[in-house]
């Protein structure tokens, strides 16, 4: 598999966000991923203490030029996550933009970090930048339902209304939405949430079939940082290998999170010993140690073909 | 295996040097990998076009700093590689003292870079050669646990030539007297036995007995030449020494087998590809002799051992 990833995201130094997220993981897949690191901390900000430099506009597009002059500004994927920056984000849709004139198959695998459960983690200037420039380039996008929402103004409170945002998200440009995570209610249960895919495809006729898909996965009691960024890297890696098959890319994708997360929360509690709650560093995904998970996931969710 | 690397080394967008050479490789064999990346440029500077920026020493210790206010500057190695900047190379060498209070058995894996008789242009050689060779020397090397010089660098941080494997066995015992328990003379210009189209590669190991007495355990290794310039090969191979002496601590000879082997599978799955992408009587391009790193996950893991060394 001859596939290049160009990842534009966080380092830290310790722990697994952003970049140091997403890389490991994909090439453990066999993808070939140049990275480009926005930022450069100790660690992510939920720990007592974080430092570190971020990268400029300029900056980004002095590393981008280097790629160009070489001639090897060839990419299948482009992949983003979060960012702070107006300046930064539209210098990633140019870089975007530019990178699909010179192949027009690229697909942008987008994750529209703007905040959850009702208020925004980002600066708000962001918001417009995302809705108007960054969604419209964008491939698959991988919103919670509080981005969902923001991004079409409508509100999300039955599965109809869900599909409903998908649709208005696909109108904005992606032919492949995946809401993460949402407050519907399960049918399994309180200890499950419900996730939902869309994914439009133009049949060889030339007429339009939309695929969609609910998966409930078991709700786990800890606060995880990375796991969105670990989400849309395999989301990336099996909608590659299942191009036409969400179901099944999503239950790979969901199936490996959980992997991931239950050798955490294990480790994090053994670690922190009885009746004590696991710290930052404590919670760090057990990243290496899934290996085999990452490659080979079993499948543990399923996912329903809905209407 | 729980066992926490910390890695200081170049960023490159594309490509594998420093800690893309390192840390996949690392990764895939179970270490936990924290890296703080010295630059970040485009591609390695061996491409007709290079652009970036570097950290500085400042910005080094603001992130390490960071690591020890949540008291997690915890770590079993250190890797380091190529440096430009004595500044940053000293301010690296403070960290590692820090470091080793905080964990006296914490084993410092050091690649001095200063060069190479088959240099990329003269500049680079007289740079470190004058500029970073009194710090290797004085401060970096006696911290310095496993050392892997090349012929010139282990020639410069001795001031002695070697000419014959008798010389390359009293350089690693001056070596050894400096600091690092473990050296490998990666290369050298040594006459291979079988022939030209081989080169010699020498380690030589300290250890302490249970009864308190010294031992040495001196190995040789025959390694086919491949006719390429390779780049971020060194950077995997202190990698990989660092993870198969961890792997095989008191046996210097089959860490550097599965070492040297590794760096072999790697190496040629990349020449091949490199020659196929570049087509028939073309030299490759930088950018296409870029190591061959995700395809070789399985010889990473588990090397089958080509290149056998010899206990002199």
């Amino acid at each position: 598999m001859e596939c290049r990833v160009l990842s534009i995201q966080s380092h830290v130094v310790r722990g697994y966000v952003g970049n140091k997220s997403a890389s490991f993981p994909l090439q453990v897949l066999g993808f070939e991923v140049d990275s480009i690191n926005s930022v450069q901390f100790s660690n992510h900000t939920g720990y007592s203490h974080w430092k570190g430099q971020v990268l400029t506009a300029d900056e980004l597009h002095v590393l981008y030029e280097g790629i160009k002059l070489n001639n090897v500004h060839h990419y299948d994927y482009v992949l983003t996550g979060y960012t702070r920056d107006t300046s930064f984000l539209e210098m990633v849709v140019d870089i975007v933009q530019e990178l699909k004139r010179a192949n027009p198959n690229l697909v942008y695998v987008c994750d529209p970090v703007l905040g959850d459960h009702g208020s925004m983690y980002v600066p708000q200037n962001l918001y417009p930048v995302y809705k108007n420039k960054v969604v419209p380039v964008a491939d698959i996008i991988t919103p919670n339902q509080f981005e969902a929402e923001l991004l079409t103004g409508k509100t999300i409170s039955t599965e109809k209304d869900a599909v409903e945002v998908m649709d208005l998200l696909h109108a904005m440009g992606p032919d492949t939405v995946v809401i993460t995570s949402s407050d519907l209610p399960p049918r399994l249960g309180d200890r499950f949430l419900v996730s939902l895919g869309s994914q439009r495809h133009v049949r060889p006729d030339g007429s339009r079939t939309t695929q969609r898909v609910r998966i409930e996965v078991p709700k786990v009691d800890a606060v995880f940082v990375g796991t969105g960024d670990l989400f849309a890297a395999m989301l990336l890696a099996w909608t590659h290998h299942y191009p036409n098959d969400l179901k099944t890319a999503c239950e790979k994708t969901f199936s490996v999170m959980h992997h991931v997360i239950q050798r955490t929360i294990s480790y994090a509690h053994d670690l922190a010993g009885p009746g004590r709650r696991p710290s930052p560093p404590q919670l760090e995904l057990r990243m290496v140690q899934s290996k085999a998970d990452i490659e080979d996931p079993a499948i543990v969710t399923e996912a329903t073909v809905i209407s | 295996m729980e066992c926490r690397v910390l890695s200081i080394q170049s960023h490159v967008v594309r490509g594998y040097v420093g800690n893309k050479s390192a840390l996949f490789p690392l990764q895939v064999l179970g270490f936990e990998v924290d890296s703080i990346n010295s630059v970040q440029f485009s591609n390695h500077t061996g491409y007709a076009h290079w652009k970036g920026q570097v950290l500085t020493a400042e910005e080094l210790n603001v992130l390490y700093e960071g690591i020890k206010l949540n008291k997690v500057n915890h770590y079993d190695y250190i890797l380091t590689g190529y440096s430009r900047d004595t500044s940053f190379l000293e301010m690296v060498v403070d960290i590692i003292q820090e470091l080793k209070k905080a964990n006296p058995s914490l084993v410092y894996v050091c690649d001095p870079v200063m060069g190479d008789h088959v240099i990329y242009n003269n500049c680079f050689l007289f740079l470190h050669e004058k500029i970073l060779l009194p710090v290797y020397r004085d401060k970096v090397v006696p911290l310095a646990d496993i050392l892997t010089p090349n012929q010139f660098e282990a020639e410069l941080l001795t001031g002695r030539k070697i000419n014959t494997q008798e010389d390359a066995i009293e350089v690693m015992d001056l070596l050894h007297k400096m600091g690092p328990e473990t050296v490998v003379l990666t290369s050298t210009d040594l006459l291979s036995k079988h022939g030209d189209k081989f080169l010699v590669a020498l380690g030589s190991q300290k250890l302490t007995k249970p009864d308190g007495t010294n031992s040495n355990q001196k190995i040789c290794m025959d390694i086919p030449k491949v006719d390429a310039v390779f780049v971020g090969t060194g950077d995997l191979f202190a990698a990989m020494l660092l993870a198969w002496t961890h792997l095989h601590p008191k046996d210097l000879k089959t860490a550097c087998e599965k070492t040297v082997s590794v760096m072999h599978h790697v190496i040629h799955r990349t020449i091949t590809y490199a020659n196929d992408v570049a087509g028939p009587g073309k030299r490759p391009s930088p950018a296409q002799l870029e190591l061959r790193m995700v395809q070789s996950k399985a010889d990473i893991e588990n090397p089958s051992v080509v290149v056998e060394a010899k206990v002199l």
